[in-house]
């Protein structure tokens, strides 16, 4: 069964109200933030992470993909924390 | 005095401590179930953070994180991935929730989605996959807390013992003082479980190594297969990689002890903030068991079980208060999840099912006795699964997970509004779907294509619930505008200025 027989409804009770998605953000700002973080999480997974996954050059000590990992992962923090100060 | 007297003496006076606490918290509370289950939605900043690392860290990040560095190496650092996108899921649903929460008076999931999608049978489903899954957490917390004290006493104390006195403990502290018992007990276990974690692995760096560089330099050296992906065993492939991503992050929030917390905010904005810097403790607490793990891959390689590699090296190398003073951090990192998970699941089986099926007209005092109940007929079963079943702390927390992985497309349809709407009939055919699914790609066929199973399991879920909601009808459309049109105010604002939320307080929309 679908939706079009209550959609079709003059009662106004019984008419959904078309909200928009909320799997978009309808802001340019906050459109930017979700393309960072997505692009972020892309850069530590698969095709991207074989790239980084050696041992040298480390940094302090640390093989090269915990230290590439642990850059990235500061990264997203500071994109969430950016869009916590501009309320996204 | 011997160095285990020491030690189990340490954790003794934590126990009381944490007792202490939950007597204090009880002369706080009042009767009121909303106030013993949900804190009476007033957790500040402050407290809610360190609860959710608190619970969101256990016996798992002390001794199972630690336990996977030392058997597969650095690829256990995706934890770093699947912490991180836990805050990015609080920043996101944890306002939706706490909306909908204040403005509905929803206790628990199975409250929310069954009045969304106008459907009992929701409810119950929800109510059972969130209890079944998370009682399995029980048990990873008790068996860890068995582990530590059995451990802490050189096998003097049995683990059977240790884990029925601590599992008491919790119990004790949540009957007396309800959630702000809880609250109260994370704050001290979370600063507690850190600082712990850091030290121990630092002393033993030093001790050991003469430092984590040099720790690090001789993994290089002499066990280099440790420092890349998928590690010795080819455990961590990509497809693995990316699933435990999924599955521990997604997995682990959707967890009612998790999403419980999200009613309990002051305000919508407090949850913006935590999402956006709990990964800060979450991540930074797997670095020292790096150290632990690494080394301890080095120093001690034959060790039975990888999960007591920790407690295994402190009492070999560390000074016995400070082994002591370490694992009653570990104890605490254990109970401030088992506390938690005691908690939610009563509040699940008071609140949807005796208050909703069995007795819907008692007084505010019967339903905290019932609460009360609960909590001891939990703690039975958790003591019984712990004592008689065992695997890797990891694996127990995956498959939990990858069960409350299931409730995902449900959660969505509730809290994202779009043009296309779920319907009852299809999330539950969705989590029928995907339980039947997890089940073969867990247990028959474990992680095909090396993908991890919580994922196939997500994956079916999904595109069942989607096609079976296309054909069925969806909630009425009063239902669907006063859910939708709650989230559609707290995201976006309200439309005539008029704040339904939470009229007395900004909603930081």
């Amino acid at each position: 069964m679908s939706s079009k027989p209550q959609n079709a409804t003059t009662d106004p009770a019984s008419r959904y109200v078309a909200f928009g998605s909320h799997y978009v953000p309808r802001t340019a700002t906050g459109r930017g933030v979700v393309v960072a973080y997505l692009l972020l999480l892309a850069f530590a997974e698969w095709p991207l992470l074989p790239w980084a996954n050696r041992i040298e050059p480390t940094f302090l000590g640390f093989p090269f993909i915990f230290a590439y990992l642990g850059v990235i992962y500061v990264a997203k923090i500071a994109v969430l924390i950016y869009a916590a100060r501009r309320q996204l | 005095m011997e160095p285990w007297v020491i030690a189990l003496s340490l954790i003794g006076i934590y126990l009381v401590v944490t007792l202490v606490l939950g007597l204090v918290a009880n002369r706080s509370l009042s009767v009121d179930l909303d106030d013993f289950l949900l804190y009476g939605r007033k957790a500040r900043f402050f407290v809610l953070y360190l609860t959710i690392v608190a619970t969101y860290h256990s016996a798992f990040a002390f001794l199972g994180s630690s336990g996977f560095f030392y058997t597969h190496g650095i690829g256990f650092w995706v934890a770093g991935t699947w912490t991180v996108v836990t805050g990015a899921i609080t920043y996101v649903i944890g306002p939706r929730i706490w909306a909908l929460g204040k403005k509905f008076d929803y206790m628990t999931p199975a409250d929310m989605m069954a009045d969304f999608y106008e459907s009992e049978p929701v409810r119950v489903v929800v109510a059972a996959v969130s209890i079944v899954f998370t009682i399995l957490y029980i048990q990873v917390q008790a068996q860890g807390l068995g582990y530590i004290v059995s451990a802490a006493s050189g096998d003097r104390v049995s683990f059977e013992a240790a884990t029925a006195v601590l599992l008491v403990v919790a119990a004790t502290y949540l009957m007396a003082g309800g959630l702000r018992a809880v609250y109260w007990t994370d704050v001290l276990q979370g600063v507690w479980m850190y600082v712990a974690v850091w030290v121990g692995a630092l002393v033993l760096s030093y001790e050991l190594f003469g430092g984590p560089l040099q720790l690090l330099a001789a993994v290089k050296e002499q066990r280099p297969d440790l420092l890349t992906i998928p590690g010795p065993r080819g455990f961590f492939t990509y497809p693995m990689w990316f699933g435990m991503m999924v599955t521990l992050s997604f997995g682990v929030v959707l967890q009612p002890h998790l999403l419980i917390r999200y009613y309990t905010a002051v305000d919508a904005r407090t949850l913006r903030w935590l999402g956006a810097t709990i990964p800060i403790f979450l991540v930074s607490l797997f670095i020292p068991t790096v150290f632990v793990g690494l080394g301890g891959a080095l120093v001690m390689p034959d060790i039975a079980i990888p999960d007591r590699i920790f407690p295994e090296l402190l009492f070999a190398y560390a000074p016995a208060w400070l082994t002591g003073l370490i694992l009653a951090g570990a104890t605490a990192a254990a109970m401030s999840t088992l506390d938690s998970i005691l908690h939610a699941n009563t509040a699940v089986l008071t609140r949807d099912i005796y208050q909703r099926y069995i007795n819907a007209d008692g007084s505010r005092a019967h339903y905290i006795a019932v609460s009360r109940f609960f909590i001891v007929c939990l703690l039975i079963i958790g003591y019984i699964l712990s004592v008689y079943t065992f695997d890797q702390l990891v694996i127990v927390v995956t498959l939990s997970g990858a069960g409350a992985l299931q409730l995902l497309p449900a959660l969505a349809g509730v809290l994202f509004p779009s043009r296309r709407c779920m319907t009852a009939t299809g999330v539950l055919t969705g989590i029928g779907a995907g339980l039947v699914t997890l089940f073969f790609t867990l247990v028959v066929w474990p992680h095909p294509l090396t993908m991890h199973g919580g994922v196939w399991g997500l994956a079916a879920n999904w595109l069942v619930a989607w096609a079976v909601s296309r054909v069925t009808p969806k909630p009425s459309a009063a239902t669907v505008n006063r859910v939708h049109g709650t989230i559609e105010e707290l995201v976006y604002g309200p439309r005539d200025g008029i704040n339904t939320i939470d009229p007395i307080r900004d909603t930081g929309a």
